[in-house]
């Protein structure tokens, strides 16, 4: 098989990953090829709407599990292939020469055996590093099971690692990846936030010391595969952050590939609202330091589809508003619908300065359709309605149409 | 009196410098494109890199860095009244110093920080849409970008793939950025002749089309979307466009 059709099968078979992300580490170039940027950088987008920025592909789309919702798995007939890894690393530098890409995700199925797959994964990234120096981004999916070493040398040379959990329960894990539990997806998880941790400690001493995944591991969770609530997924979610320091986890709408009792069927569309939802809930974890349980609980444990999870705990603390703009701290303000991270400093600086009146708010970015419900301004209320949780849902649901969001 | 300058950043701020210290400029607007009318009388300035310079280092010290910045990313836009958003901006910044970069919504400020986000926005969007093809003795990539962009991209690529011979090429303004293994410079430019791509280059330009077309999801499609983040003006100059068998 030619290298056209061996690109074509096994990207076909990474495609269902969502971390696309490029995002986390700022290196340069020492005198070889490439550097990598923090914030990331798209380099197209595919028909699906979705940011390319990585060449992702797995090494082999052989693999003997046989988890329900994967095209890979072992007993379905498709089409298979394998690379080198000197073929992954050539195509690596140049699609990265040409600008195609911002570096390499790698994922792979699991040929004869864990150990096997995973000292394939570490050639690539030996033939990249060493012979072609290359500097730019690495991703590299982690092989549960493989050895503790293996695992370790590869992620002297990656810059970020990932073992996907893709179920956040036991249960549903055992029901459709019936080989894989949650303790073997993370051991390898805990070895690398271990390592994470005490890498850093020893570079604090010796400046020498190589760097071990610097822009961290991640995780996704495939969503609407199995039957998990949203509650359970944001529990998950909010777990791994604590206890792994996981930079980011990543959510898959589930997309049919597969029949079996247990899934969905063929025909079902991928829930990319829901998707879109979680993500939100997500955000509001990690940078409005929400916690797990004021988002979904045990009485509504599903996402509200109609309304984002910040409109949907604003309306169920009523009491809490309306904010007068002028005297919220800046915990506060990032809670009000509407208003961001950058309005919410915004509004910070221009306070220092004078007070700020209504019409400022939209230059500084904040969203009235929105905010206006949950604020006063110089004591002023501008929303012209009760602030009474049923009748400000009225007016904000339904609220715009989906977007898929663009991961980074 | 309009002040006619030649297009140069340093002969905008030469203009700035004689509308503080002459006669005060009612508009600065680049000689080439000036429309001359009855009413008001017009000058030519030459440019000056000392005068330039004064002004540059009095913006960095009296007002901030951040506002010279922005002020060169609106210099560089394709806004026709960008001369004058500048001129009025630093006004109001030379009285208020670096607290002019707290006040976001005085009309003085919003046009500088709106215009001046276009343009960083599209660099942004070019550091990943830019297209090399390999010639054999150096890397190729054309734009046509709405703002002149080119010299935001420099630096990045010159550290990206130090140790190549490259060219950036903005097709519509004639312009080029040069880079020799490590330094690199602006230069006009008007296309190279036309050297077709090898086999080579023309392999890993399939396999990108191919793995392009591969990579997305059917039961996902959403083109809307894609044309969101992929304006069809932008196109022609990305292979996975030009090739893909989608298109
Ligand atoms: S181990 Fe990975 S590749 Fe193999 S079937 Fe499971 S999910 Fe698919």
């Amino acid at each position: 098989m030619g290298t056209l059709e061996k690109l074509a099968v096994l990207a076909d078979g990474a495609k269902y990953d969502v971390s696309c992300a490029s995002s986390g580490v700022n290196k340069h170039n020492q005198g070889g090829i490439g550097n990598s940027k923090s914030f990331g950088i798209c380099h197209t987008w595919s028909a699906d709407g979705r940011c390319v920025s990585l060449l992702k592909i797995l090494l082999t789309n052989y693999c003997i599990y046989n988890c329900n919702y994967c095209v890979n798995r072992n007993q379905n007939d498709i089409p298979r292939a394998s690379f080198t890894p000197r073929e992954v690393a050539d195509l690596t530098i140049q699609f990265y020469r040409r600008n195609y890409i911002e570096g390499l995700f790698l994922s792979s199925g699991i040929e004869h055996s864990p150990n096997h797959t995973m000292e394939r994964i570490y050639q690539v990234l030996d033939i990249l590093r060493h012979e072609y120096h290359f500097y730019g981004y690495i991703h590299v999916k982690v092989i549960p099971g493989a050895d503790t070493a293996l695992v370790n040398k590869t992620g002297l040379l990656a810059d970020r690692m990932s073992i996907n959990i893709e179920q956040p329960t036991e249960q549903s894990l055992k029901l459709l990846a019936p080989q894989k539990t949650l303790p073997v997806l993370f051991a390898p998880m805990n070895q690398i936030h271990h390592q994470i941790t005490q890498n850093a400690s020893e570079r604090k001493i010796f400046r020498h010391v190589q760097k071990f995944v610097p822009a961290g591991q991640s995780t996704q969770m495939i969503v609407g595969a199995s039957k998990d609530s949203d509650l359970s997924i944001i529990k998950a979610t909010e777990t791994l952050y604590n206890r792994f320091q996981l930079k980011r986890v990543y959510y898959s709408a589930y997309v049919p590939v597969n029949e079996g009792p247990n899934l969905p069927a063929l025909s079902t569309s991928p829930p990319l609202l829901r998707e879109h939802r979680l993500y939100q809930a997500d955000w509001l974890l990690r940078f409005y330091s929400f916690k797990a349980d004021e988002i979904v609980n045990e009485q509504s444990p599903f996402l509200d589809t109609d309304l984002d999870p910040k409109i949907s705990w604003a309306l169920r603390n009523m009491q809490l508003f309306p904010l007068e703009i002028n005297q919220a701290s800046y915990e506060e303000l990032l809670r009000i619908p509407g208003v961001g991270v950058n309005s919410a400093q915004r509004i910070i600086r221009q306070r220092r300065l004078g007070n700020i009146c209504y019409d400022h708010l939209k230059k500084m970015g904040v969203v009235l359709k929105r905010a206006k419900y949950f604020i006063t301004c110089q004591g002023c209320y501008y929303g012209g309605i009760p602030v009474e949780s049923a009748l400000v849902r009225q007016a904000l649901a339904p609220v715009a149409k989906p977007v898929q969001l663009c991961l980074f | 009196m309009d002040y006619l300058y030649d297009g140069s950043f340093d002969g905008l701020l030469t203009s700035i410098y004689y509308s503080y210290y002459e006669q005060k400029a009612q508009g600065i607007y680049p000689e080439a494109s000036y429309q001359f009318n009855m009413f008001t009388p017009s000058t030519i300035i030459r440019s000056d890199p000392v005068l330039a310079a004064r002004v540059y280092d009095a913006i960095d010290k009296k007002i901030s860095v951040y506002s010279l910045m922005q002020i060169y990313y609106v210099y560089l836009s394709n806004n026709t009244a960008k001369e004058n958003f500048i001129l009025k901006y630093l006004q109001l910044g030379f009285q208020l110093g670096p607290k002019i970069d707290s006040v976001h919504s005085h009309p003085k400020v919003l046009p500088i920080r709106q215009t001046a986000k276009k343009v960083s926005f599209e660099a942004e969007r070019f550091l990943g849409l830019l297209r090399f093809t390999d010639t054999g003795s150096y890397l190729y990539a054309v734009l046509e970008p709405d703002h002149n962009i080119s010299v935001l991209l420099a630096d990045h690529f010159a550290d990206r793939l130090a140790g190549e011979r490259f060219i950036i090429h903005d097709k519509k303004r004639n312009l080029a950025i040069i880079c020799n293994q490590k330094e690199w410079y602006l230069s006009d430019f008007s296309g190279k002749a036309a050297i077709p791509d090898s086999e080579t280059e023309q392999f890993y330009q399939e396999l990108w089309a191919k793995y392009f077309t591969r990579i997305s999801i059917e039961n996902r499609k959403n083109k809307k979307l894609q044309s969101h983040f992929v304006p069809q003006r932008y196109r022609h100059n990305l292979v996975e466009f030009r090739k893909s068998e989608l298109f």
